[in-house]
């Protein structure tokens, strides 16, 4: 058999074996791989690569070695998911670099970090001042997580103490200009109120290109033609102004009526009003 | 503008916000969302009820102004 063959033949062969190999350790190598992780892939690489140009004089020798460093990194895995103690020694242990706000500057010599990796990492991270920096731990994968001073964390509608109102997602009813009838369904919808909401809105349905129904059944439209504006939907404003407004109303009855009884019952009516506009102001208008 | 149809306009722009709402709670998506929807249109409707009471008196007092 010709030298050339010979290798085209025993090529393709451990192309087919370590593809099969590798599906056994799964998709860990790939996704943020470790050092560990990293060390594995080269050495099975080599292995194959060796091989598939005859540079082993014992061909079976080194399909012993690269069933080693493919079944054990599996077997090691499926260890790992099982006891903690393998997993630490496989995925390493993360390290705290930062904690209180104080840099640790011994588990920053373990992990092999200078000061300016250390302050690299972190405006990775948006953050260039340490001081911002309550805890911040070195994953094993060497990405740095940082959290935040509770005053330097972006404002949540929580810290801010603003009630909000619960939304599910909205459905996309129409992609591309087709209509989707599944998620119409999923919203209690049809066909038909579609066609309702496009007349309503001027548009035909051929120019439609994204329409998106959000929880309170309002209509977001984008068209193919970008030079048409299609008016945003203001429902929920327009409801919540006018609840505001029948409540003044309410208020100028009450003030205005001479009938005692009448002037009582505007008053109660303008209470229930307000009250009304409370516990709807953040689902109407945030 | 007499009361009666100040009264009336406001009337029928309760109207409206109860069955806004109530639409707005058809549509579906949160639980708790809908719950709160719904509250507030009985709400309305209770104010609804009383506005609607009174406008009979003044339609009584007033019988000139009766009508739409």
């Amino acid at each position: 058999m010709s030298e050339w063959l010979n290798t085209l033949l025993r090529s393709a062969g451990l192309f087919i074996l370590t593809l099969l190999l590798v599906r056994l350790i799964g998709k860990r190598l790939t996704s943020r791989p470790t050092f560990f992780d990293l060390v594995t892939g080269i050495a099975i690489g080599v292995i194959a690569a060796a091989l598939s140009l005859n540079m082993v004089q014992n061909f079976t020798v080194g399909l012993v070695a690269l069933g080693v460093w493919t079944v054990f990194p599996a077997l090691f895995y499926l260890l790992g998911i099982k006891y903690k103690a393998v997993r630490d020694i496989l995925r390493g242990k993360e390290i705290v670099l930062i904690n209180h706000g104080k840099v640790l500057e011994d588990k920053l010599l373990e992990s092999r970090l200078t000061a300016e990796d250390l302050l690299g990492q972190l405006r990775k991270k948006n953050v260039f001042n340490f001081a911002d920096v309550e805890f911040a731990v070195l994953e094993p994968d060497g990405e740095l997580s940082v959290l935040l001073n509770k005053e330097k964390q972006p404002a949540t509608p929580k810290t801010l103490g603003l009630d909000v109102g619960r939304e599910s997602v909205p459905q996309t009813v129409m992609l591309d200009g087709v209509i989707m009838d599944e998620p119409l369904a999923a919203m209690g919808l049809n066909r038909r109120w579609l066609h309702t909401e496009l007349a309503k809105a001027g548009v035909a349905p051929e120019n439609v290109f994204l329409a998106q129904v959000d929880s309170l059944g309002q209509l977001y439209l984008d068209l193919f033609d970008d030079s048409i504006q299609v008016p945003k939907p203001r429902a929920r404003e327009r409801v919540y102004a006018s609840l505001k407004k029948c409540q003044a109303d309410c208020e100028l009855y009450a003030l205005a009526t001479r009938n005692p009884e009448a002037g009582k019952m505007y008053a109660e009516s303008a209470r229930l009003l307000e009250q009304a506009v409370r516990e709807l102001e953040p689902l109407l208008t945030r | 503008m007499t009361v009666g149809a100040q009264v009336k306009q406001t009337l029928a722009e309760l109207k409206g916000i109860q069955a806004n709402l109530e639409t707005f709670a058809q549509s579906g998506g949160n639980e708790e969302a809908n719950a709160l929807l719904l509250k507030n249109a009985r709400r309305v409707g209770q104010v609804i009820e009383k506005m609607e009471k009174r406008l009979s008196n003044l339609e009584f007092e007033e019988p000139q102004y009766k009508g739409f």
